[in-house]
Order: C-alpha cells, then sequence, then structure tokens
C-alpha cells in the first residue's frame, strides 16, 4: 500500500493557525494516531489529508504522488467520520456498494465484494437492512466496511468511536486494529481519548496549538514525555520540584503515580519522601491516594489493590519511588 | 500550477454565479428600471426628481401611503390579537380536534385572498346574500367596504403566518424554565405573563411582520373592497396601466416607494430580531396545561370557531357559484349556468393556469434548490450576498416586479412582452425566495459529513448532490413544490400588469368579470380557483401522512 509525507503542512482560519507547519512521515501499513485536545488542530489535519481543507502552504504525498492538489473524490481514501455518516436513503448493502458503484465494479462481482466486507465486519447478512433499523455499533461497522470495500490506499478516522457507550469502545478499537492489520492498509486514526489511541496505535503524534509536540510508539511517549503538556495529556501525573522529591537540582519533573510506593512494599534502594494521606480512593482493582509532602505539593499514588496496605486517610506514610522513572521536563 | 478556487467550492461557485446571473437579469435589472422610470422624466431623457415632487404632493397619493400603512398596521394587530391566543390554545390547553384545526388553519396560506374578499363582498356588501336578509329583518350594519372590510378579510385570510410560528415557539419553550419560576413564587398566570409570553414574542413579531408585508403588497383584497379609497399596490397599478408616456415615471415612483416601505419592514426585522431568539432548546413540548372546564369550552369553541370563520367565504364562493346570476344579482336557484359561461367561450384560461403554475413551480424548484445549497454550504460573503438578493424578491410587491418586466423587456435584444414566457418568469422570481427559505431548512438537517462520505468514496460534489442531496431533500423538495404551484396558481398582483390576449389566466377571468360586474363568471372562476387549489394540497397531505406511516 501507501506511506504518506506531510510536508509543512500550513493552514490558518482568521487569526487562528489550526495547523502550523506540520512534518510527518507514516509508514506503510502503519497505523497512526494524532492525538490532542480539542482545538488542537488534529482534525483539519485529517481533512487536510482527505481534501476537504485546503492548505495554506506545504504539501501532502501518497507515495511518491503528491496529492495535495487533487479534488477530494479522486483521492482514493476510505474514511470513517465521528457521526457514522451512513446515507439514510440506501440499504446497508447499498452503502457498501456505494463506493464500488463510483468505481464502476457491478453484477457478481460487486454483489461478492460487498458482502466479503460486510463479513469482514461482523453484519454479514444484514444487506437488506436500512441505517433506521441499526443501533450506532451497527452504524459504525457498516461505515467502516463502506470504507474498507474500496480497497483504499489510505483509510482515515475521524473519532470514530466518540458517539458509543464506554463498553462497546473498548471493544470495537481492538477490532478497527486487528481490521488494519489484517488488511495492512496505512490508517490515520483521530483521537482525543489517550487511552484509545494507545491501545490501537503503532505511533502516536500528540498535537497542540497546531503543532506536533511530540511522536512516537505509545509506550515511548508515556514513559519519556519530553514535555509537561506531554506529560500531562499522556494519563496522569506528578509533576513536582525535583527538590521536594530530595534532588539537588532545579526544575520541574514527571513521576508516575504508578512509580511511587509505599516504602514498606518498596526495593529498599528506592529513594523515599515522607508526607500525610489526603484523600483515598479503592477504586477496585486499583488504589489511589494523595500524599501531602512537607512543602505542602500533592503527590499522587497509584497501586495495584492490597488490602494489608491500604493507607487511612490522615496517616503519616513513606513513600518511596523508582528513581529510573523520574522524567526531566525542559 | 496552484489553482486558486478550491475544489470543494467550485460547485457552490458555479451554482452562485449562475444564481447572480438569473437574479440580476430577472431581478435587479428590472427593479433597477422601475428605480430609473421614476426619476426621468417623460421622455425617458432628462434626470429628474419631479416625479416625486409631484406624487407627493398630491394629497391623493399621500392619502395611499397613510391608508396602506394604517390598514397593514391595523390588520397586524388584529391578527396577532387573533391569533396568538389560538397559538396558546393549541400549543398547551386541552382542545378536540387539534390535528384537524390546524390543517384547517393553514388552508388561508394557500386560497387567494381576494377570493376571500370578493366573497365578503357577495355575503356582506350592498347586494350581499346575508345583508339582504337582514334587511328584510329591518337590521342593518355598517359598510363592509373600506378599511373595515379590508382589514377582516386580512385577518381571516393572514392569522396563519402569525399562529404556525407562535404556536411552535409556545411548543419550544422549555417546561423547566415555567416550573423554575414557579418553584420560586410566581403563578400559573403570573408565570405565563412573566416568562412564556416574553419568550415566544419574537416569534410573535417576525409573524406579524409577514403580515404587515403581506398587506402593503396585497393588490387584489384593496381592489374588491377599497371602492374609492386610495391604496398604493392599486394605485400603482391604475398609474402604469394609464399612463401615456413612453416613460412610466409616475407607477415608478410608486413602485420605489413601495418598495423602499417594505425593505425598511424587513430591514426592521433583520435588526431587531435576529438577535432576539431566545431559543430554550426544550427537548421534548411542554405538557398540555389542566384547566377547568369553563376553559376548556371556551378555547375549544374559540379555536373551532376562529379556523371555519376563517374558511366560511370559501365555502359560500363555492355555494354561491351554482347559483343563478343575473348581471351582478343573485337569485337563489341551483345553476351550472356560470360555469357554462366561464369554459363556453374557451378552456384557455384554466388550461394556461396550469401550464403557468406547473412551469414556474419547476423553474423556482431549479433555480431556489441550488441557490440553498449554495447559502447553506458556502460559508463566505458571497454566500451572504446571494441569500439576500434571493430574499429580495419578497420586499417587492407583485406589481411593481411586474411593471418592472414590462419596462425592461418590451424591447431591445431580449422581447418577452406580449408572450407566456413573461408571466412564468415573474412568477418563479417571486416565489424563489420560499423555495430558498424551505430549501435551506432541509438542507441544515442534513449532515454535511454524509455529503463528504459520498466524496471521499469516489463521487464528484456535483454527482453527491444528485445521489445523496436531491433524496434525502425530496420530501421537501415535493412539498415546496406543490406548494409554490398552488400559490402561483392564484398570482393576481403581477398577473394583470402582463396578460395578453390568449395567456389570460382563472385570476385574469376573475379580475375581469369584477370589473365588468359578472358575478356570475367571477364566482365560477373562483371556485375553479379554489378547486384547482385544494387537490394538490390533499394529494400532498395524504402522501405525506403515508410516507410518515411508512417510516
Amino acid at each position: 500500500m501507501t506511506g504518506i509525507v506531510i510536508a509543512g503542512a500550513t493552514r490558518t482560519f482568521g487569526t487562528v493557525r489550526a495547523v502550523d507547519g506540520v512534518d510527518l512521515a507514516v509508514g506503510d501499513g502503519e497505523f497512526f494516531t494524532l492525538l490532542g485536545p480539542s482545538g488542537c488542530g488534529k482534525t483539519t489535519l485529517l481533512r487536510m489529508i482527505a481534501g476537504f481543507c485546503e492548505l495554506d502552504a506545504g504539501e501532502i504525498k501518497f507515495g511518491d504522488r503528491r496529492i495535495d492538489r487533487l479534488p477530494a473524490h479522486t483521492r482514493d481514501i476510505g474514511m470513517v467520520f465521528q457521526n457514522y455518516a451512513v446515507f439514510p436513503n440506501l440499504t446497508v448493502a447499498g452503502n457498501v456498494a456505494y463506493g464500488l458503484k463510483a468505481r464502476r465494479v457491478s453484477g457478481a462481482e460487486l454483489a461478492r465484494r460487498v458482502e466479503e466486507a460486510l463479513g469482514l465486519v461482523q453484519l454479514a447478512g444484514y444487506g437488506e437492512r436500512w441505517p433506521h433499523q441499526l443501533s450506532g455499533g451497527q452504524l459504525q461497522r457498516v461505515a467502516i466496511a463502506r470504507a474498507l470495500v474500496i480497497r483504499p490506499q489510505v483509510l482515515l478516522f475521524d473519532e470514530p468511536l466518540s458517539n458509543l457507550d464506554a463498553r462497546l469502545r473498548v471493544s470495537m478499537r481492538s477490532e478497527i486494529r486487528d481490521l488494519q492489520k489484517s488488511l495492512g492498509i496505512t490508517a490515520i486514526y483521530v483521537t482525543h481519548d489517550q487511552e484509545e489511541a494507545m491501545s490501537v496505535s503503532d505511533r502516536i503524534a500528540l498535537m497542540q496549538s497546531g503543532r506536533l509536540e511530540q511522536v512516537g510508539p505509545p509506550a515511548e511517549i508515556y514513559r519519556n514525555p519530553t514535555s509537561r503538556f506531554a506529560a500531562e495529556f499522556m494519563g496522569t501525573t506528578n509533576l513536582v520540584e525535583a527538590r521536594a522529591l530530595g534532588g539537588d537540582r532545579a526544575g520541574l519533573v514527571s513521576l508516575r503515580p504508578e512509580a511511587l510506593r509505599l516504602a514498606a512494599d518498596a526495593p529498599a534502594d528506592w529513594p523515599q519522601v515522607g508526607g500525610k494521606v489526603a484523600h483515598v480512593e479503592v477504586l477496585g482493582p486499583i488504589t489511589r491516594f494523595d500524599v501531602r509532602l512537607a512543602d505542602g505539593s500533592l503527590l499522587k499514588v497509584a497501586t495495584l489493590d492490597a488490602p494489608h496496605l491500604t493507607p487511612a486517610p490522615g496517616a503519616e506514610v513513606t513513600l518511596a519511588y523508582d528513581p529510573a522513572r523520574i522524567t526531566v521536563l525542559p | 500550477m496552484r489553482l486558486a478556487i478550491p475544489h470543494q467550492q467550485r460547485l457552490p461557485l458555479a451554482i452562485a454565479a449562475l444564481g447572480f446571473l438569473f437574479l440580476g437579469l430577472f431581478l435587479l435589472y428590472p427593479l433597477f428600471n422601475v428605480f430609473s422610470a421614476s426619476v426621468l422624466d417623460g421622455e425617458g431623457e432628462k434626470f429628474t426628481f419631479a416625479n416625486y415632487v409631484k406624487i407627493l404632493g398630491r394629497p391623493f397619493y399621500r392619502g395611499a401611503v397613510v391608508n396602506t400603512l394604517a390598514i397593514g398596521l391595523a390588520a397586524t394587530i388584529t391578527t396577532i390579537l387573533v391569533a396568538v391566543p389560538l397559538a396558546f390554545a393549541l400549543a398547551r390547553l386541552p382542545v378536540p380536534g387539534k390535528a384537524a384545526i390546524i390543517a384547517l388553519a393553514a388552508m388561508p396560506l394557500v386560497l387567494p385572498s381576494f377570493v376571500s374578499a370578493y366573497a365578503i363582498v357577495l355575503l356582506l356588501g350592498r347586494a350581499g346574500v346575508v345583508t339582504q336578509w337582514l334587511q328584510s329583518w329591518g337590521i342593518g350594519f355598517g359598510s363592509i367596504y373600506g378599511a373595515g372590510g379590508i382589514v377582516l378579510v386580512y385577518t381571516l385570510t393572514l392569522y396563519p403566518y402569525v399562529l404556525l410560528p407562535t404556536m411552535a415557539a409556545f411548543k419550544a419553550v422549555d417546561v423547566s424554565v415555567e416550573e423554575a419560576a414557579q418553584s420560586l413564587g410566581s403563578s400559573p398566570r403570573r408565570t405565563l405573563w412573566t416568562v412564556t409570553l416574553p419568550i415566544v414574542i419574537p416569534a410573535i413579531l417576525a409573524g406579524g411582520l409577514l403580515v404587515f408585508i403581506e398587506t402593503l403588497e396585497n393588490f387584489g383584497v384593496p381592489f374588491v373592497l377599497a371602492e374609492d379609497m386610495p391604496i398604493f399596490a392599486v394605485e400603482a397599478f391604475k398609474l402604469f396601466v394609464g399612463e401615456t408616456a413612453p416613460n412610466p415615471s409616475s407607477a415608478g415612483v410608486l413602485g420605489v416607494l413601495l418598495i423602499a416601505m417594505t425593505s425598511l419592514v424587513l430591514l426592521i426585522q433583520r435588526r431587531f430580531l435576529a438577535s432576539r431568539r431566545f431559543a430554550t432548546g426544550a427537548r421534548a413540548a411542554p405538557p398540555i396545561l389542566r384547566v377547568g372546564l369553563g376553559l376548556r369550552v371556551a378555547a375549544s369553541v374559540y379555536c373551532w370557531l376562529v379556523v371555519l370563520l376563517a374558511l366560511v367565504p370559501f365555502f359560500a364562493i363555492v355555494v354561491l357559484s351554482f347559483m343563478e346570476f343575473r348581471g351582478p344579482v343573485l337569485h337563489p336557484n341551483f345553476s351550472l349556468a356560470n360555469f357554462a359561461a366561464l369554459f363556453e367561450r374557451s378552456m384557455r384560461p384554466l388550461l394556461n393556469t396550469l401550464l403557468f403554475a406547473t412551469l414556474a413551480a419547476i423553474g423556482v424548484t431549479l433555480v431556489g434548490v441550488p441557490i440553498a445549497y449554495v447559502v447553506t454550504r458556502l460559508r463566505s460573503g458571497l454566500a451572504s450576498l446571494l441569500d439576500v438578493v434571493a430574499t429580495l424578491p419578497f420586499a417587492v410587491a407583485g406589481t411593481v416586479l411586474a411593471i418592472g418586466f414590462v419596462v425592461s423587456f418590451n424591447s431591445g435584444w431580449l422581447i418577452l412582452t406580449g408572450g407566456p414566457l413573461i408571466m412564468v418568469l415573474v412568477y418563479t422570481v417571486r416565489k424563489v425566495p420560499f423555495a430558498v427559505r424551505s430549501s435551506s431548512a432541509i438542507l441544515h438537517q442534513i449532515d454535511p459529513s454524509l455529503e463528504e462520505a459520498s466524496i471521499s468514496l469516489g463521487r464528484s460534489p456535483l454527482q453527491t448532490f444528485g445521489r445523496i442531496l436531491v433524496p434525502l431533500m425530496l420530501g421537501g423538495i415535493l412539498s415546496g413544490f406543490v406548494l409554490t404551484w398552488v400559490t402561483i396558481a392564484s398570482e393576481l398582483s403581477a398577473t394583470v400588469v402582463l396578460y395578453s390576449g390568449q395567456w389570460r389566466t382563472l385570476t385574469v377571468v376573475m379580475f375581469q368579470a369584477l370589473e365588468g360586474g359578472g358575478g356570475g363568471i367571477a364566482t365560477a372562476a373562483a371556485s375553479t380557483l379554489i378547486i384547482v387549489t385544494l387537490v394538490p394540497i390533499t394529494l400532498l397531505y395524504r402522501l405525506v401522512r403515508r410516507y410518515e406511516l411508512a417510516t
């Protein structure tokens, strides 16, 4: 299939630089995610690739072919929309056949490919149903089948799961990843949900204010955030002055809650810090508690549920942390 | 080479260009000619304001301005007084047969108002049926001619303009706002006055302004009822027909003044109402109030009385058309003579009416739907400008637009006067604003991502328009088509300026019969018009019902 190269992509709306000089290379067959808060430019960048948003400057290539000046309908893209965008005036089969008919596929070939695509998304036999008879999850499956069936060069997902309920979201995201990997189509996926991004992606581009904040595999961004924004957006973290942890340098460090433990439960060579438990939440598998240090700052701690070790609010505790998991932020 | 126009904007821009071309030639150019006629001398050569001085210097025409505005204002007030309680009752009170009442209440919108005016004359005029019957009992009443009768007919025929938006607004009031007021200690009555009514006032005013503009532009009702009282649209017509100089400067002056008045009202609406929309975003319609038996009976009687009273004139015309007329005098015998007299000379007027309405409704759809697409999908100053231009015909009385057409297309490279095309074009231009409004409303409901999905699957924007948007809009386009068709079939104000020879329509026949005192033919033409109007509406209603049941 195709890799995607984006160079210097820029778009301004009024005075706002929605996308500001983005350079990006997505590998052939890669599952690549644009992650960031709303308004960070991730959707604009996706719509640039799809052809629904013009570039003020820069270029986009599929492989060696420059596509940013092609009309959207000639770019050979499969796009899955946040609100499904299933055509209400066509049956499920009619929806899936839509792009094939535009490519002049007809007859037995058309029927075979439609049925095959519906099978891929576990909707075999649903072809004659109408969209209004389907649930949200089924509608999104139709939308995915409709995008896959044309065997596009690139698959684009615009927050495809955000209208589904939490449980369905979790199962659908692994389904989407499995489908993408089995077909080997390069995919770009937009989401604001950090956990979803980490679960599906080969690599993530974390975006803020139209720029790329950090690009890398999910675990790398989580473990080695290069900025305060990256550390805070990718899950929960403690941003503390290095001195509060007994360090000798000034500056902020990031320390994940799960890198902290009660000293009694930690290896002996981990540095220790003392404080008073301010708040405890037992969430089931995980227990979270906040500890107020001597200088007044608050440390968030997360441990697996351990009944005999759960501290009580108000108790004085000694914490220990993994020194290898301290990330110094610029 | 970098292309200047983004791909996804090419189709809307191409449509916008065609739209400007059409409206420029058949709206702005005729209006410009009306304006220039008003500032040129009788020979059409020298620039002058003398026409304005001459017209406004005469008490007769100053009287016309005052009469027109006063009648419009009075009719707007009476309409609001009638329609707002009706809207409240239909939205919030337990009234039996609501669906029927609402269906009946919408009918005056499509029935020709001058027919209602004529029926009032036949019933309550000097030789009217009711007048004579009352006189035989020794009871007399004031004259129906003049301002009183005109306001009465306007109220009976235009009240749906206030009723429908106000009812919708009452239903859109979030009931939790009322509950909040009552939990703060406000009585239900006080809540109605201090919370509910203020929320719906913008809707009432919007409807009221529509009524006001309709009265300013209306030609038929004052023509039938005003007698010697000068009314603007009628005097513009009379001046135009009577003018002998090559340049119709006096009619031009009245036309410009009329456009100025309606535009002013529209501007006021845009300025003050656009920012005053108290959308409360109710998820469900507020509940029907529980009221005592007395109020319930009173509300039911009131609702049924208003909707039926508004339809009595039309019913009466149909009945009277089957009676014997000798000249203008009515005799209570059943007779088909009126219809025989109407159709014996020619079926052409009926056929012309059907033909023009069909052609113009097709034209309106072909012009209005694409313009609505541009207005809703292209976010730019160009789209807003097109929206304004496409709304402009609403502020132009039919008489004035028709005068502009005659002045513009009676010589030169494009000659249309004397033929049928000029009528079809004027009808089309007049109804474009309604098609744009209704199509925009549908397009706003269609998520743009459906179009993007179609385009990303390989269909061009034009193919997407045909394969996705048109099917999705079909129901709305069809009902818009029928409503346009019906209102064009009973168009009078532009028709009387434009008709010629064999291209007379039913409304012209009725108009001429009224002038000549041929009451029989007038009633036959009127009741044929009513039937021509009601058949498609009924078919549409049944079609919509079946469609709703199917989905």
